[in-house]
């Protein structure tokens, strides 16, 4: 009973702090990610200044010693609470381990919800061609109306409330998302894996056919 | 009726052409509208340099890690059709001998791709647990029953070491897709007989208090406009 109650705290901990670390782990590789780049950019001005003949040599010789930039990140932070109790003719010295975290909500919690979460957990979109794999994109869609069309590539996907995210394998897709009496969405975009974009679709509502006046020219 | 089947077919062929070329920015109302902006020989020119920031907004692939971006638009006369070409264009920094000519998007998604390739994810993933047991048992020595309690801690830290080229756009299908998009993004080329309107992407970096400029050759003509 005990063990089970155990097991009960551990698992309804899980979930949320699941949830809770994607972002976190989101941000925190966008900001290495600048950083990265801020340290190649700075070794190639150094480059720039030397001359140009020069300039190739050293960089074929630069980029066959160059080691790997390493991105550190932080991934899922878990916490367990647990609670047992034991009652038996004989001592057991190995049930005095008491909790053990690894056993019952490590890996629900532990797992890298970019690699091997279990697809239940993140978004009922998690089905068919849109699931989630290691290699393909991560759009995430907001839609007004949440029941709008969602459409890619001209196939229809489902509707935005149920596609709030999508996995896409890395390419270029048109996107649009249409609703009754709304003027269409439409926007081109391009999924790179591992990486995630949002696109945020208002849909305005069609002019009346009495009300032709102004057109709105987008620069 | 064989002039609308032959002309069909056309299309047809040309379609494909049409819808894979790219397809640029679409220009603003008058090149004035940007923060460079110049006029030769009845051709306007507007331009604007993108910050780091308005190039991770802009695009999906990371283009800040190799190059700085350019917005241009070209304004053709109308009854005069302007020849585009990535050669016309160069970008030099202020009191600099040398200028640097626009990358073709394969070149740039290529770079991107070099430079996504060396990266490695390192995740470090801790974890605590606090445990609490309490019971009762028989002590095997002396058979009297006991009761027994404890509270137990666990504090854990597991690091994960990605595969070289496991980080996002190092793989071939993304360097198309980035291809795809610095292409589809980019200045076309050709002949433009209404305004058009692309990034152009120069493979330099852009250094704090340096003023870049960009140099186009209008049938001919250099126009140099500062870039903000």
């Amino acid at each position: 009973m005990a063990a089970r109650v155990l097991l009960l705290i551990t698992l309804l901990f899980s979930p949320p702090m699941l949830l809770c670390a994607i972002p976190q782990q989101a941000s925190t590789t966008v900001q290495q990610e600048s950083a990265v780049s801020a340290v190649s950019a700075s070794s190639k001005q150094a480059g720039e200044q030397a001359p140009a003949a020069a300039k190739t040599d050293d960089k074929v010789q630069k980029d066959a010693k160059s080691p790997q930039k390493i991105h550190v990140r932080l991934g899922t932070i878990s916490f367990g609470f647990g609670y047992s109790y034991f009652s038996g003719p004989y001592y057991y010295p190995y049930r005095l381990y008491g909790f053990y975290p690894y056993g019952l909500g490590y890996p629900v919690v532990f797992c890298d919800p970019l690699w091997c979460a279990p697809a239940s957990l993140l978004s009922p979109a998690y089905s068919g061609s849109l699931a989630y794999a290691a290699d393909k994109g991560e759009v995430k869609l907001t839609a007004d109306p949440k029941t709008a069309e969602v459409y890619i590539d001209g196939a229809y996907a489902g509707t935005a409330d149920h596609l709030k995210t999508m996995w896409l394998d890395s390419g270029a897709y048109d996107l649009s998302v249409s609703a009754k009496g709304r003027k269409e969405f439409r926007q081109r975009i391009y999924i790179l894996s591992r990486k995630s974009l949002k696109i945020l679709a208002r849909l305005e509502p069609e002019k009346e056919p009495d009300a032709v006046g102004e057109t709105e020219v987008k620069p | 009726m064989n002039r609308e089947i032959l002309l069909g077919l056309v299309l047809l062929a040309v379609a494909p052409l049409v819808a894979s070329g790219p397809r640029g920015t679409v220009p603003k109302a008058a090149a004035n509208r940007y923060p460079s902006h110049a006029e030769k020989d009845s051709v306007s020119v507007g331009a604007a340099l993108l910050t780091s920031d308005e190039v991770r907004k802009t695009f999906v692939s990371e283009v800040n890690r190799c190059c700085v971006v350019v917005e241009v638009a070209l304004y053709p006369p109308k009854d005069k059709p302007q020849p585009v070409s990535l050669d016309d264009f160069a970008v030099r920094v202020m009191g600099s001998e040398t200028a640097v000519k626009p990358s073709s998007a394969k070149v740039v998604a290529a770079s991107i791709q070099k430079s996504a390739e060396s990266q490695r994810d390192v995740t470090v993933s801790p974890s605590v647990g606090v445990g609490h047991e309490s019971g009762t048992y028989v002590d095997p020595v002396t058979g009297a029953r006991t009761s027994g309690h404890g509270t137990y801690t666990e504090v854990g830290v597991a690091v994960g070491i990605g595969e070289p080229g496991s980080h996002s756009g190092s793989s071939e299908r993304d360097r198309d897709t980035m291809q795809t998009e610095l292409s589809e993004k980019g200045l076309p080329e050709g002949t433009a007989s209404a305004p058009v309107a692309g990034y152009l992407y120069f493979p330099l970096t852009k250094k704090k208090n340096t003023t870049l400029q960009l140099e186009c050759a209008l049938n001919g003509n250099k126009v140099v406009l500062t870039l903000p």
